[in-house]
């Protein structure tokens, strides 16, 4: 042992330590480790003994382990074998649980798929039903299984992949359903748009028939049915003019339309498709004044269109309101009214006038029938009277022109009684005298006083087709046709009658003309009698018709007295005087001679003229003589004229005055046609009677012998007288009286050109 | 004061109610037609002046009543009547067959020597007709009168017909005039003097040309 192991077991352990320090240093060594060989021969000692004691137990123990050991391995057999035994008898038993479970979960399904199944079924019939509807169009139906599927059915039915199908198949079928009713709709509207004429046309004649509906023919109608087996009204026929129309795609419409909640839309869209189809009718589809029958498919589709509509308005469900229908319904009439106005105003035919007449008349009354209100027709009706009235006139101008044309203007001569007869008949005349005489009779009249007088009782005959049925009174319609009647005479027959005599009429037909108008007149009394005869209400006779053709008398008469002028005018260019003859002939130029005699023979034959009209003839024809003469005495292109020449002219100056002196006509003043000679006659005294000293005296005083005589005229003549004097003695000499002469005349000329000049200045 | 004609001659129209006279006159003087008949009540006449180998020439023509009962009226103008158309109507054999009663007619209350023409008036309605061309130069032949036919509707011979007699007229004034000079200015009308009746032979000639 060394000191370092000391010092390091020092270190760990203090008791052991110093003791290993003291052994070491000391002496002791052999002493302690002789000790120490002691001490480890006890210890042997010990363990020896301790293991002899455990030795027996121990082996004990070890055979007792291997003895276990081999039951342990028994017991693992017996253990295996149980095993084996139960694994066996377990296997089957196994399989059979595992297939009854599973039969178990088939059985359960089929349970749920059956109960699922079993809520689908009605869904799906309902749908195929709903199919079907919508086939056959029966759409009302088919929305309410819809509705039924949409609401009932589809939601008790699970989440399938078919049944959102179906769901979202749902607003496409109702959508369709609504355009197939719309679609329908349309269809309806359009049939009812063809119908609606038939429909009126049915209204007006059974409005028609209602108005021509008497006992009689009430009688006759039964009696007719009855001989041809019919009894009573069971005929076929619809009897309401709407029920030409079925309505049931519009009620289905409706119908379809409320359920699918677009019941207002719906009643907007039909008023605003029906306001359309109503501008359409309103429009006439052709010219309505061509002919009656357009006239009346037009009126019929509008009456039909709203006899229509009002139907509606009771059995529509709110599908036309009042205030609609009204509202409509007086746009239309106004439209209406200013169609026909148009057109008729263009009508020049009277017939179709009237016939157009009678089909507004219906059309009123049968509006008033379905209480609709007429109001501007009626003012039509009277405007269209007015028209009426015109046309009608515009007709008989022809007619009267025709007449008057085609009229010889000469009495109208009868050769036996049966023609005489047929005057009587178509003219009211006072045939008393004429009775008496032997055939030929002759009437004081021509034969267009009959012919016109005929016509105007045709043109108010004519005339009151048209105020028949327009519900006026017989007396209102008597003052009309009185009225219309003077307005055909006074306003249409005159104008012809002008117009007659814008072209040369000889004298005799301008006579006769006058004559024929006189006549007329007076049976105008007979025609107010007709009229009122016709129209069934009192005589009237204080509208004077005098003198309705006054102007067209006094045109006759003025063309007479302008023909008379002329022919005078006419014989006085003939005249051939010779101004500077010596002596006169003796007798009255010829172109004079000629000229009484033919103005003599004129008036003579003018003895039918009114008076008036005669002395008015024979005054412008006289006056229009002593002109002329005058004229030609004071002619400045005749230079000179002889004493032989005046002579002549006085001469035949006093054939004109015989033939004024003479009376040519009756209703003359004594003496009234000789003043037109006077102022003639007083120049051819005053030169011719060389009294020139009385003139120059009585000159400016009243009543003098030669007070017509103007300075002017005297000194004009004078200057000829002179002139010719001065030429046939140009070459001879002058004798004492002839100077003395030429002497006084050249102081009388300065004389009256002196009172010219005073009267000049 | 200037004349205005150089002749005055005064010409009558005769013949039946509705041969056309009227319509003669109407289409001398106006030159136009109308188709309606009016019969002439009484008398009337037209003017017209012509021109006539450069003499102013002024026809007074008379028309006349074809009907009887004017008669009494027309007759008196015979007398001053320098000028006679006798007028028939082709279409009516009855107013060719009167022509020979006014024939008498003029003889008794006309001037010995009026001059004279036959006019066979509405030649234009050939299909009518019925007195032929022939029988009517052959009346006219008879009674050495010059004779034409006419239509006044379209204006054939009219004017021909009346020149013709003018012609004449004038002729046989200024032979008249000649004869007795100092001749009276234009007072045709106081002709008398009994005149040869003219040689047939000059008017035949002259009808050929138609």
């Amino acid at each position: 042992m060394t000191n370092a192991t000391i010092q390091e077991i020092e270190g760990i352990d203090d008791y052991w330590g110093p003791a290993f320090r003291s052994v070491y240093e000391g002496e002791g060594h052999e002493a302690f480790v002789q000790q120490l060989d002691e001490r480890i021969k006890q210890h042997d000692k010990e363990i020896e003994k301790l293991c002899n004691f455990h030795y027996q137990g121990f082996i004990d123990s070890i055979r007792e382990l291997l003895q276990v050991r081999s039951h342990a391995e028994e017991l693992h057999a017996e253990i295996s074998n149980v095993d084996a035994n139960v694994k066996e008898a377990t296997e089957s038993l196994c399989t059979g649980a595992d297939e009854l479970i599973r039969a178990r979960r088939v059985e359960l399904n089929i349970a749920a798929t059956i109960e699922k199944m079993e809520l689908c079924l009605p869904l799906l019939t309902t749908y195929s039903k709903l199919k079907t509807q919508v086939e056959a169009k029966r759409y009302y139906p088919a929305l309410k299984t819809l509705e039924q599927l949409e609401h009932v059915l589809l939601p008790r039915v699970g989440p399938y992949k078919w049944c959102s199908q179906i769901s979202s198949d749902i607003p496409r079928l109702r959508q369709s359903i609504q355009d197939a009713s719309m679609a329908d709709l349309r269809d309806f509207l359009e049939n009812i748009r063809k119908l609606s004429p038939q429909v009126g046309a049915m209204a007006l004649k059974q409005t028609q028939e209602m108005l021509g509906r008497s006992l009689a023919s009430i009688v006759k109608n039964k009696k007719d049915m009855a001989v041809l087996g019919i009894t009573g009204r069971d005929s076929a026929g619809p009897q309401c003019p709407h029920e030409l129309v079925d309505f049931s795609p519009l009620h289905r419409c409706l119908h379809i339309h409320s359920v699918l909640g677009a019941k207002n839309d719906f009643i907007q869209y039909y008023r605003a498709q029906r306001k359309q189809q109503a501008r359409l009718v309103l429009i006439p589809s052709g010219n309505l004044h061509d002919s009656i029958q357009s006239v009346k498919n037009y009126l019929n589709a509008v009456l039909g269109f709203f006899i229509l509509e009002e139907y509606l308005l009771s059995a529509g469900a709110g599908l036309v309101s009042k205030d609609w229908l009204l509202d409509t319904w007086s746009m239309a009439i106004t439209k209406v009214a200013s169609t026909l106005r148009t057109n008729t105003s263009l009508i020049t035919d009277p017939t179709l006038m009237l016939s157009v007449k009678h089909q507004i008349v219906l059309f009123i009354n049968t509006l008033k029938c379905y209480g609709l209100p007429t109001e501007p027709l009626p003012l039509l009706l009277q405007e269209m009277a007015e028209h009426y009235t015109e046309v009608l006139m515009q007709r008989w101008v022809v007619v009267f022109r025709d007449i008057l044309d085609n009229a010889p203007f000469l009495p109208v001569e009868v050769e036996n009684q049966e023609q005489y007869d047929g005057v009587m008949d178509t003219f009211p005349y006072d045939g008393e005298e004429l009775e008496m005489q032997p055939f030929p009779r002759k009437f004081p009249f021509s034969s267009i006083v009959p012919a016109v007088y005929v016509q105007v009782k045709e043109f108010i005959y004519a005339w009151l087709k048209y105020s028949a049925g327009l519900g006026l009174g017989g007396s209102r319609r008597a003052a009309a046709a009185r009225h219309s009647a003077s307005l055909l005479l006074s306003r249409s027959f005159t104008g012809c009658l002008s117009a007659l005599f814008r072209r040369p009429i000889p004298l005799m037909q301008l006579t006769q003309i006058i004559v024929d108008t006189k006549y007329l007149e007076d049976a105008t009394l007979y025609l107010y009698e007709f009229i009122s005869n016709i129209t069934g209400s009192e005589l009237v006779t204080t509208q004077a018709a005098g003198s309705m053709f006054q102007a067209a008398r006094d045109d006759a008469e003025q063309q007479i007295c302008d023909k008379l002028e002329k022919k005078v005018d006419e014989f006085l260019d003939l005249e051939n005087y010779d101004w500077l003859l010596v002596e006169p002939t003796g007798q009255a130029s010829s172109f004079v001679a000629d000229m009484l005699s033919y103005l003599s023979g004129v008036l003579t034959s003018l003895e039918q003229l009114p008076e008036r009209a005669r002395v008015a003839a024979v005054r412008a024809a006289t006056n229009r003589i002593a002109t002329r003469l005058r004229n030609l005495l004071l002619d400045p292109a005749v230079k000179q004229i002889s004493s032989g020449a005046l002579h002549q002219l006085d001469l035949d100056v006093i054939q004109c005055e015989q033939f004024a002196a003479g009376e040519p006509v009756p209703g003359l003043k004594e003496g009234e046609l000789l003043e037109h000679f006077a102022s003639l006659r007083q120049l051819l005294d005053l030169v011719n009677g060389w009294e020139w000293s009385s003139y120059l005296h009585d000159i400016g005083k009243e009543g003098g012998k030669y007070a017509l005589v103007t300075p002017r005229d005297a000194a004009t003549l004078l200057e000829k007288l002179k002139e010719a004097e001065q030429k046939s003695s140009v070459f001879t000499v002058l004798k004492k009286n002839e100077r003395d002469r030429r002497k006084l005349l050249d102081t009388v000329l300065k004389q009256l050109k002196q009172l010219q000049n005073q009267d000049g200045s | 004061m200037a004349k205005t004609y150089d002749y005055l001659l005064k010409l009558l129209l005769i013949g039946d109610s509705g041969v056309g006279k009227t319509s003669i006159l109407f289409r001398f003087s106006e030159d136009a037609f109308n188709i309606s008949f009016i019969s002439t009540i009484g008398i009337d006449f037209k003017i017209r002046t012509i021109d006539l180998d450069g003499k102013k020439v002024k026809l007074q023509i008379w028309d006349t009543a074809g009907q009887e009962r004017f008669r009494t009226i027309t007759t008196a103008y015979y007398r001053g009547s320098m000028g006679i158309m006798l007028v028939y109507d082709v279409t009516n054999e009855k107013s060719f067959e009167n022509i020979k009663n006014w024939i008498r007619n003029i003889e008794e209350n006309a001037s010995a020597d009026v001059e004279k023409m036959i006019l066979g008036n509405k030649c234009d309605l050939d299909s009518k007709r019925q007195v032929s061309k022939e029988r009517g130069e052959q009346l006219a032949i008879e009674y050495q009168i010059k004779f034409v036919e006419t239509s006044a509707k379209d204006s054939l011979n009219v004017e021909y017909a009346f020149f013709t007699l003018a012609r004449d007229i004038k002729a046989k004034m200024e032979k008249k005039q000649e004869a007795s000079n100092p001749a009276p200015r234009s007072g045709a009308h106081q002709l008398r003097a009994n005149e040869q009746q003219r040689k047939p032979t000059s008017w035949l000639s002259r009808c050929s040309l138609l």
